[in-house]
């Protein structure tokens, strides 16, 4: 397969404090920030009707619970293998959004993942990265 | 050897005191876009991290954050010289505040300590709606409750689709959806915004 550009962020999940304090563990039930895990627009038919990915001419697979993809920042080449713990991003609220560095860009949301798994690859305060995603 | 491997073992031995940390930013930007932790993955996807931390700060001493994690986990973090800090935009380590929330990357000593590499206090990534717009404030209706966004002139930046951030909130409409990167104020539904993501 080849590997889904477009970008990546970052989502809390599990016990929190402030705004992420109600956020749970995530469809999945399994999701904590401080894990290696990340959110799927195609994690089932629901999550697929509520995401909406196609809606931005995403075609992207179907993949459940505790599949594991492996997403590279594009900006510097670091990467992270992570598992699904939930469904997300909302990609048809934000089709067309691209995020770039330099002449490297990424348009429309595919992945989100927690904080720590983003700040593998990211720093937290960046909000918003071009990436790819891939499954080796 | 990378440079990123250098850096994380020049900051593992000042943390331990066999070497002095004034020579790590030789080593490139200590910002927080390049802070973070470098080097092969060693942990399995979806396990926890073990070099990653988050919790609030009940107590802070020479150098070393207490937090207690939101699973009650304690931690023991420790700022170096090396450390980028950011709440709301980079800082130092005396903006720091009993009471606040974080997330923090680092190195894990034998000790138990987290040697941080990167710790950003406070920060929260919302999606929400705009429900109203007041003078330098946006009110955020996120998963059914009120957030309160306060914009901070000189600092609050806006992102259009794939425009450079700029310090115009004018394109931003009630109603809209927006991502908003910011600084939590503790123990209220407020944050002070950083950036705000909007698809206009």
């Amino acid at each position: 397969m080849a590997a889904l550009t477009g970008t990546m962020s970052w989502f809390c999940c599990g016990n929190s404090w402030g705004p992420c304090g109600t956020a749970g563990h995530g469809a999945c039930g399994t999701c904590n920030s401080g894990s290696f895990q990340h959110a799927w627009p195609n994690a089932s038919a629901a999550c697929f009707n509520i995401t909406r990915p196609d809606a931005c001419g995403v075609t992207m697979s179907r993949r459940g619970c505790g599949f594991r993809h492996y997403t590279t920042n594009r900006c510097n080449g670091k990467r992270v293998g992570t598992t699904i713990a939930d469904c997300g991003p909302q990609t048809d609220l934000w089709c067309g959004e691209r995020a770039c560095c330099g002449s490297v860009c990424g348009t429309n949301r595919i992945v989100d993942l927690t904080p720590a798994a983003y700040s593998q690859i990211a720093s937290l305060s960046s909000g918003l990265q071009p990436c790819s995603v891939d499954t080796v | 050897m990378t440079e990123n491997l250098d850096r994380r073992r020049l900051l593992t031995s000042a943390v331990v005191g066999s070497a002095a940390l004034a020579g790590a930013t030789a080593l490139g930007s200590l910002a927080p876009e390049a802070a973070f932790a470098a080097g092969e993955q060693a942990i399995e996807p979806g396990a926890p991290d073990p070099n990653f931390a988050e919790g609030r700060i009940t107590g802070i001493s020479a150098g070393m954050l207490f937090v207690t994690g939101s699973d009650t986990a304690l931690w023991r973090i420790r700022i170096t010289g090396g450390t980028s800090i950011w709440k709301l935009r980079p800082t130092t380590f005396e903006q720091v505040a009993v009471g606040d929330g974080l997330y923090a990357r680092g190195l894990r000593l034998p000790d138990g300590t987290l040697a941080a590499d990167s710790v950003w206090v406070n920060i929260v990534n919302v999606h929400a709606h705009i429900a109203a717009i007041g003078r330098n404030l946006l009110h955020l209706d996120h998963k059914g409750k009120r957030i309160v966004g306060h914009l901070v002139p000189g600092t609050s930046a806006a992102r259009y689709n794939n425009t450079p951030a700029v310090s115009d909130m004018s394109m931003l409409r009630v109603g809209k959806h927006v991502q908003v990167i910011g600084a939590w104020v503790p123990d209220t539904n407020e944050v002070q915004i950083a950036t705000v993501y909007a698809n206009a």
